[in-house]
């Protein structure tokens, strides 16, 4: 093999069978992307079929107004030359109305079924969510706009109204003749919507399509996204003010022991959410137990009347007794304390990670050069302990941000978070496109910061237990 | 007479005919869960011998029930619904329009339809109960003068203590103002209205810093037995239950009282359509509807049903009288407000954004 | 305890005791509510409260009492009703809702361990194009909110009949536990030298052989592990259950109605299993631990 030249004319270096090197390793590098290409088909089409695709076909949902839009065409048609918009609407934007009512009340589906009602009555349910009472004036109207006249004795008999139809629709239900009903269409004329994304933070389209704020007593979503935000940034300060001691302390002590005392740390990791949650529900709700204990535990220093200077006598009370339960379950208080007990191991372990890999000796280093130890640990230890807490930090906030069932449970008046209305609106009020507006902000409120812990401490140093 | 078992037969026949037909698939009856299944099952299932029933329980809303009428994969057959749900439900299609021959008629022959105390919204409910948003208290909890109108509820001088409410905003707005003097025939009218609604709202705010909310339907009860609360609105079914099976001591304060009614439907596309409607026949029948308040005190919306009840008293399952914890009896009645589904499922969502708002403040 | 040395101050004293203090209030705060669930779920009494009645030990008369205790939720969790009243319904629900979460916990866990060891490997390729971009994605399900998730599957199961079914639900929560799998086994790979494959090959071993010779002894804590973290979400999963269940009933799910409905200990006595259950499964998780440390020659320092 000595005696093989592995340099060729060109000055290549060449592998034993003369390829040159350069090539083969080309060849191979192209085999194992290959390999690697195949390893990764199965799962990522999974997770691109399964998961993104239907995040991605839910997100489509909050700018889709298309439904509206097949019911009432030739209605936001004339929407469009309706020039004064103080003013009554004219003859024809009524004609328009009816018109789309009898056309689309007709509609059939390939199998010759009426689909026709049911698109009006969705009609209706949309339409509702931008100016009550669309619904039954809508369902009222078609009632009225589609009864024909059965004594006729032609084959396909007239209906019962007859145009002009502007007089006798706002006689059948004055509504027709208020304004707001006519400009609250201004929202839905168009197939593809940002609507749902401004009601989400509590904003609406006035008639000419502008953007303005909803009236005062309808705002609640700006207080939602913002207790969202306070939720989750009190958890994540709280879980660090608690995690960063004892992760100091796990990462200090002895192996053998602070393997015992993770396990603390860990039960709760692996312990059902749900049995955490029935478990706080014991301990704080107003017969719970830390209730009871404190009724139990507290002395009555003093109880009754006093003669104080300035005041004269006074009742007081220094006593903790019955009706000094306080509650705290199923308010903010419960969501945070409940929140704060979930989350705190995903702050402890990165955090203990991290510290586990600081080399004991700078401290000593530190303390030698003259630093006390307080000094020490906040100028030499503190900061090579920083990319811990970041991670922790991100890792708790972006979880507590999305955070359902806990509020669900646990959050009363006062402790519901967004997540909790995206439910609502989906199962409840069925207002689709609304939830799917909310959920696309939180999303994207999420990838950024998921996208922030990557680039600073990157996803592949996410460590688990 | 012989009319009366003419229409039966036929109604019969029908449904024995459609049950022939029918795979023997078990029929999926979605409902609320707890008590109101038990009685459910207790009522309509444990006698039923024509097939598998299997009950379920979801959170109400129509959130799934469109999904799977949408996807066209539907797996759900009967659903238990609120009123508002019922027509709006309707509306969409998601439930079937039912042929309402198929139904049995009252003992005296009147069609279902007509036995109903409200008109029937659609064709595609099928009567189940009424139910009502009450006030109610420990027996002990006040000495002296006795809370008996829905005023008392918005004292907080004249009965102190703290106020259960629930955290949605239906019936509480229309007690609001029937206890601000509205008469209980103008509520609606005047709700329809910016100043009614702020006139309710107004009202709500007098006992604002009293109020604890409760979102689960056993929740008030705990609230009330704990006296963390001194009065709550709770389901009346609810309270019922506490009293007649465990013996606790409450009082229930029917002045204001707010009726729901409670409907079952068929979901279009229902898997086993035909055993389905054979099943809601059962269910609706006024022996049925009576058969229920042996387990529990919601009204039966046929009042063909009260008479077979009374009749029969002591009815409920432990021996006591059960005409007296009904909710839809005339005396009952006297101070209470029908809710106006109507109303709701054109107001619902902006009436409940200002509600939540109203209880973040 | 611990010995001071002698230079210590008083101050430093009291700071170092009040800091242990504290270190121990939070590991309480950790573990104490889920220890008080455990004597709660043998009440008597139909309470989620301690109730006068089961005070074990009385100092009027120096004596001790267990009558507020016994088995009585247990039964009702096992489905055996002894009384059957007007409001309980004998349900063997909760059974059914155990099996369930089991057959879906099995089955999940395994195909989230097949996908997540098969793109932890892909991944361990640094020349592999958009490595990062895929990485993040194969994680994200961890990190998008389960609502979200839940409201994405809630229509799209629909369209392929997949709604109410097990398989839909198994569907689901592989997606959850393949991130877990991923991690672990891309955390175990990292300490991997590539040359030993290469010696394998060098020395006339088949690829698949040396994979399994020598990749996969080496990456199966990592497999386990991500796992068993597969299967606690799995089990634990309520949201998307909540969503795409619709018919079908698990365990977490029979929680949540019984806490928003019912209200009964049943839910305790459920609990207590629950929190037996996943001590044992971080035992093994620990042994495991220590096993790959073993293995891999890495001692505690």
């Amino acid at each position: 093999m000595s005696d093989t030249s592995l340099i060729d004319s060109k000055g290549q270096l060449l592998t034993n069978d003369g390829v040159p090197l350069k090539e083969s390793l080309r060849k191979s590098l192209r085999r194992t992307k290959i390999r690697s290409f195949l390893l990764l088909l199965t799962p990522l089409l999974f997770l691109l079929i399964m998961f993104v695709g239907p995040i991605g076909s839910l997100l489509s949902r909050s700018i889709d107004d298309i439904n509206i839009n097949t019911v009432l065409p030739q209605t936001f048609a004339q929407y469009e030359l309706w020039e004064d918009k103080s003013i009554l609407p004219s003859e024809e934007m009524f004609a328009a109305v009816i018109n789309d009512i009898r056309i689309t009340h007709k509609l059939e589906n390939s199998e010759g079924k009426n689909i026709g009602k049911n698109l009006l009555g969705k009609a209706g349910t949309r339409m509702t969510y931008e100016y009550s009472g669309w619904r039954s004036l809508l369902l009222k109207t078609v009632k009225s706009a589609t009864s024909v006249n059965t004594r006729s004795k032609e084959e396909i008999k007239p209906y019962k109204w007859e145009a002009p139809y502007k007089e006798q629709m706002i006689k059948r239900d004055k509504r027709w003749g208020k304004l707001e009903f006519w400009q609250s269409l201004g929202a839905m004329k168009d197939p593809y919507t940002m609507g749902y994304y401004l009601n989400a933070v509590d904003l609406r389209y006035d008639a000419n399509k502008n953007v303005i704020q909803k009236a005062d007593h309808l705002k609640i979503y700006k207080t939602i996204w913002m207790r969202t935000l306070k939720v989750s940034l009190m958890v994540t300060i709280f879980c660090l003010i608690l995690a960063y001691p004892v992760s100091y302390l796990l990462a200090t002590l002895p192996m053998r022991i602070s393997n015992l005392l993770m396990i603390c740390v860990l039960m709760p990791f692996w312990t059902s959410l749900l049995v955490r949650i029935v478990a706080w529900m014991i301990m704080l709700q107003q017969n719970g137990v830390v209730n009871d204990t404190m009724l139990t535990v507290l002395p009555c220093i003093y109880e009754g009347p006093i003669n104080l200077p300035f005041f004269g006598e006074t009742n007081i009370d220094l006593c903790f007794s019955e009706e000094d339960r306080i509650p705290m379950m199923y308010n903010f208080t419960g969501t945070i304390i409940v929140m704060t007990q979930v989350l705190l191991p995903f702050m402890i372990l990165p955090i203990y990670s991290v510290m586990r890999g600081i080399p004991p000796s700078y401290m000593k280093a530190a303390k030698n050069l003259g630093a006390t130890p307080t000094r020490a640990f906040i100028r030499v230890y503190m900061p090579q302990s920083v990319p811990g807490v970041g991670a922790g930090c991100i890792l708790v906030f972006i979880v507590a941000i999305g955070y359902y069932i806990t509020p669900e449970l646990v959050g009363g008046k006062d402790g519901l978070m967004i997540g909790n209305f995206v439910a609502r609106e989906m199962q409840q009020t069925l207002n689709w496109g609304l939830a799917a507006a909310m959920g696309a902000i939180l999303l994207a409120a999420v990838l950024i910061l998921y996208w922030a812990y990557d680039r600073l401490i990157g996803i592949d140093n996410l460590k688990m237990g | 007479m012989k009319n009366v078992i003419t229409k039966t037969l036929v109604a019969s026949a029908i449904s024995a005919a459609m049950l022939a037909g029918a795979a023997q698939a078990s029929v999926t009856v979605v409902s609320w869960g707890g008590g109101y299944t038990a009685s459910q099952q207790k009522a309509y299932v444990d006698t039923y011998s024509s097939g598998e029933i299997n009950m379920i329980s979801y959170n109400g809303g129509l959130g799934e029930v469109r999904a799977q009428v949408e996807s066209g994969n539907v797996v759900w057959d009967i659903v238990d619904v609120l009123p508002s749900q019922a027509r709006t439900g309707c509306d969409e299609g998601l439930f079937e329009e039912l042929d309402r021959s198929i139904f049995l008629p009252a003992p005296d022959g009147t069609p279902m339809d007509e036995d109903l105390m409200v008109d029937v919204p659609n064709d595609c409910v099928v009567p189940q109960i009424w139910w009502s948003y009450v006030p109610f208290h420990k027996a002990d909890t006040f000495s002296g003068e006795q809370p008996s109108t829905i005023q008392d509820f918005f004292d907080v001088e004249k009965f102190p203590g703290k106020r259960g409410v629930h955290t949605w905003a239906n019936a509480i707005v229309e007690m609001a103002l029937y206890a601000d003097g509205v008469a209980i025939p103008d509520i609606y009218d005047v709700l329809s209205t910016q100043d009614g609604q702020d006139r309710a709202f107004a009202k709500l705010d007098t006992i604002k810093d009293h109020v604890v909310f409760w979102s689960a339907g056993a929740k008030p009860l705990d609230l009330v037995n704990s006296g963390e609360v001194s009065m709550s609105l709770a389901y009346n079914g609810r309270i019922g239950g506490a009293v007649l099976n465990d013996g606790a001591d409450y009082v229930t304060v029917w002045d204001g009282q707010v009726l729901e009614e409670e409907w079952l439907v068929l979901m279009t596309g229902a898997p086993n359509r035909a055993a389905a409607l054979h099943f809601l026949v059962h269910a609706s029948s006024s022996q049925a509807q009576a058969d229920q308040a042996k387990w529990i005190n919601y009204g039966p919306m046929r009042p063909s049903a009260l008479p077979i009840m009374e009749a029969g008293e002591p009815w409920f399952n432990t021996g006591v009288n059960i005409m007296e914890h009904m909710p839809n009896t005339d005396e009952h009645m006297k101070g209470g407000i029908l809710a106006n589904p109507d109303w709701w499922a054109d107001n619902g969502q902006a009436v409940n954004d200002r509600y939540a708002a109203w209880m973040a403040q | 305890m611990m010995k001071f040395p002698s230079y210590t101050t008083p101050r430093e004293k009291l700071w170092f005791y009040t800091y242990r203090t504290f270190c121990g209030l939070v590991l309480f705060f950790l573990v104490a509510p889920l220890i008080v669930v455990i004597p709660l779920s043998f009440t008597n009494s139909v309470f989620l409260q301690f109730v006068p009645e089961m005070k074990i030990f009385s100092f009027e008369t120096w004596s001790f009492n267990f009558d507020g205790y016994g088995i009585r939720w247990y039964k009702e969790l096992l489905g055996i009703c002894s009384e059957n009243s007007g409001t309980t319904v004998c349900t063997d629900r909760w059974m059914v809702g155990i099996k369930n979460s089991a057959l879906i916990a099995v089955f999940a866990t395994f195909f989230a361990s097949v996908l997540g060891t098969l793109a932890a490997l892909g991944l361990s390729n640094r020349h592999m194009p958009f490595n990062r971009l895929i990485m993040a994605l194969m994680i994200s399900p961890m990190i998008v909110p389960l609502i979200i998730t839940a409201a994405g599957m809630f229509f799209f199961f629909a369209k392929l009949n997949l709604v109410a079914t097990i398989p839909g639900l198994i569907v689901a929560h592989t997606i959850l536990g393949i991130p877990f799998v991923v991690i672990t086994v891309t955390a175990s790979l990292a300490g991997f030298d590539n040359n030993l494959l290469r010696a394998a090959a060098t020395l006339g071993g088949s690829p698949l052989r040396n994979f399994f010779k020598i990749q996969a002894p080496l990456i199966a804590p990592g497999v386990i592990s991500g796992s068993l973290f597969a299967f606690i979400t799995s089990f634990d999963e309520v949201v998307i259950v909540l969503f795409v269940g619709g018919t079908k009933y698990t365990l977490p799910r029979q929680m949540w109605s019984g806490i928003r409905n019912e209200i009964s200990p049943t839910i305790l006595a459920a609990a207590t299993i629950l929190v037996i259950f996943s001590i044992l499964l971080l035992t093994t998780l620990e042994m495991l631990r220590r096993r790959s440390e073993k293995i891999r020659g890495v001692t505690p320092h």
